[in-house]
């Protein structure tokens, strides 16, 4: 399935629209793992090699702090996927798409998944090579969202535009939020050193 | 394509002025968006100015803001304001040659003063460089432009003013009020003054205007195009009238105290730093009552997407402007701020804002404008959902490069060594930022080759025609609908 998204994409999304999978099967049986996956290399390349941001020194974190951050990327990436899915069924009512949850689980897993594939860059934590790679990963997962949308929530592809695009609003906000919480607590001494 | 039931008795509404600025309007985006480009190019190579002042990147950074700000947003801003406001009024504009007095006239403040910023002539404010001969042109143009548009107003047919009379109206208003008390200034010569105020008095009163000239002009100003050119596009009322009254008051009310949050931990008092966080956190709920609001008129009107490349441009900047509206109030809390500040990240906001719903909402108004001015189809509908596709391209590579490098900055400026001392220079720093910054330039290059598709569609769609004579209605009863 995860091969099909790289080269048939079409097809995994018209298997998909054919599924009834239970949100349950999914969360527990796809989700979890998928997404623990990120924070894992990242702790991973961290401890090992450090975080790199163009300085010429890696920066490198205590044991401690770096478990903590991987535990926070996990329930931070576990948050923002249920909550896309949650808000993607809310929306889907305004729509005329599919409401069941399992199916905005798959379809968000699916969306989600060249990011998950991506992530293996975390293994070298240079932020700029980071996002050299999940730059390309997030275009491909916004094709898919895109692409697959209307054909898994089996509406016409012009409502699946408009969907598209409002969940687009979500995503966006969700992962700057990332970034103003991941902010706000190095300010409250959570991360690495800095002098506030 | 005139209206079916035309008034015969009244005159044509004045649409040839609207035309003039929305074509000058395309013309200072391809310009100001080069230069754009060209100053993205000069932080990657910086010998690219080769040693002439005028090329550097000081004066050019200040030619592409005001270009882009106010040649291409306002003229499309006056261009959109005259032709809705005799629609929604239901009579042609009020003194038609003040209003080309007025295009003309803004064109020629802008040609001017965008040689003087290159000449090095500046005040040094940001937003408000020209000097006090062009600030006193700019007052006297915006004064005309406000007689023009409440003229219009007070001759109206229908009884309600439409709720984006309200938002044109606001940006008049507010920008005649804060450029004026902003640029009194003391002249010295010709091109040189010295500001009224001093101090940390200057600096927030220069960001009373700086962030009010955002909220007013880019954003109340675009939003009033929007309430407009949505539901025409959409062919559906605004989903909810009400809520789009209550958050242009809420809005009107709360951005006017957010400035000093471009302030924080400088000389200012503490409280006034406090209550601008306040007031941009309340500034949330009526831009995201605004954002649903347009989320919500456009879903019922999705069989229009088929035939309508404009429309999907107006909804990815609803997009946009849910996000910049979240990004600004979160990166005015005073935590996320300390980082934040003095780095890319803010290049990054404001570009979120400016490329993703400044742009994308005029580029979809003038997909659907310029064809109905001229009774013409599109040139091509092919060339314009290219462009849409350039453009999200352009906006999210933009908006990632500043993220990626913003943060880097704000934690390599603060970090620390084993001795408590800062660990990195600042030139340490900014000798990594040049791959961020080249991926930013070819951002840029992605965005301004969408605009320029956008001319040449827009061009060839207008090339040899006339505009169009349109009459207004007649109207049945004082209190008919808009």
């Amino acid at each position: 399935m995860l091969l099909w998204l790289f080269f048939k994409p079409a097809k995994a999304f018209d298997v998909l629209s054919n599924a009834r999978p239970t949100a349950n099967a999914v969360f527990f049986g796809l989700v979890v793992w998928l997404v623990a996956i990120p924070p894992v290399l990242a702790y991973i390349g961290g401890s090992n090699f450090g975080w790199r941001l163009g300085a010429d020194e890696p920066l490198f974190l205590a044991q401690d702090v770096l478990v903590k951050i991987s535990i926070g990327y996990f329930m931070a990436l576990l948050f923002g996927f249920v909550s896309s899915a949650v808000i993607a069924k809310w929306m889907a009512a305004t729509y005329g798409a599919r409401l069941s949850l399992g199916i905005h689980y798959a379809l968000m897993t699916i969306v989600g998944a060249p990011l998950v594939v991506g992530s293996i860059i975390h293994l070298y934590p240079h932020v700029f090579i980071n996002i050299m790679v999940l730059v390309p990963a997030l275009i491909w997962s916004m094709y898919l969202l895109y692409k697959g949308l209307p054909i898994v929530l089996r509406i016409s592809p012009e409502r699946g535009m408009l969907m598209a695009s409002s969940l687009i609003a979500y995503l966006l906000v969700a992962a700057v939020s990332l970034l103003g919480v991941t902010v706000a607590l190095w300010g409250r001494g959570f991360g690495p050193a800095v002098g506030i | 394509m005139s209206a079916k039931n035309e008034n015969p008795k009244s005159e044509f509404y004045h649409d040839r002025v609207v035309t003039a600025l929305v074509m000058l309007a395309i013309v200072w985006a391809v310009l100001g968006m080069a230069a754009g480009v060209y100053v993205a190019a000069e932080l990657v190579w910086p010998t690219l100015d080769f040693g002439e002042p005028w090329l550097s990147f000081g004066r050019l950074r200040t030619v592409h803001t005001n270009v882009v700000i106010f040649g291409f947003g306002v003229s499309a801003l006056m261009g959109t304001a005259f032709y809705s406001v005799q629609r929604t009024c239901h009579v042609p504009l009020f003194l038609p040659r003040l209003a080309w007095f007025v295009c003309i006239a803004w064109q020629i403040i802008l040609l001017l003063g965008g040689l003087s910023l290159l000449a090095g002539i500046t005040s040094g404010k940001e937003y408000a460089e020209l000097e006090w001969p062009f600030d006193i042109a700019i007052a006297l143009v915006w004064v005309c432009f406000g007689i023009i548009f409440f003229g219009t107003i007070a001759q109206r047919k229908i009884k309600p003013i439409y709720v984006s009379n309200w938002f044109y109206g606001g940006l008049i208003i507010v920008i005649t009020m804060i450029h004026v008390v902003n640029s009194l200034a003391m002249p010295a010569t010709l091109f040189k003054s010295y500001s009224l105020f001093a101090g940390a008095q200057d600096a927030i009163l220069q960001w009373w205007y700086g962030h009010n000239a955002v909220g007013f002009l880019l954003t109340g100003g675009f939003l009033g195009m929007m309430y407009y050119f949505l539901p025409k596009q959409a062919e559906r009322p605004i989903w909810s009238y009400r809520l789009s009254i209550i958050a242009f008051w809420a809005f009107t009310y709360s951005y006017i105290w957010a400035g000093p949050h471009h302030l924080h931990y400088s000389a200012i008092p503490e409280w006034v730093q406090s209550l601008a966080v306040v007031m941009s956190l309340i500034l949330l709920a009526p831009s995201w009552a605004t954002m649903i609001n347009g989320i919500m008129t456009v879903s019922g009107a999705w069989q229009k997407l088929r035939t309508d490349p404009a429309l999907k441009f107006i909804v990815l900047s609803l997009a946009f402007y849910g996000l910049a509206t979240f990004e600004g109030p979160m990166m005015a809390i005073k935590s996320v701020n300390v980082v934040s500040h003095f780095t890319d990240w803010t290049i990054g906001h404001v570009h979120s804002g400016a490329l993703g719903w400044n742009a994308l909402i005029t580029f979809g108004t003038f997909y659907f404008l310029v064809p109905r001015l001229v009774g013409r189809e599109l040139y091509s509908v092919r060339l314009a959902n290219i462009h849409f596709w350039l453009a999200l391209a352009g906006t999210m590579l933009y908006v990632l490069a500043m993220w990626g490098a913003g943060v880097s900055q704000g934690l390599l400026w603060l970090s620390l060594d084993e001795f408590g001392e800062l660990r990195y220079s600042f030139r340490d720093i900014m000798a990594s930022m040049p791959p961020y910054y080249l991926l930013r330039l070819v951002a840029g290059l992605i965005f301004l080759s969408g605009a320029i598709l956008m001319t040449f569609n827009l061009f060839k769609t207008i090339s040899g025609a006339r505009t169009i004579q349109v009459r207004p209605p007649a109207v049945r009863g004082a209190g008919a609908s808009v």
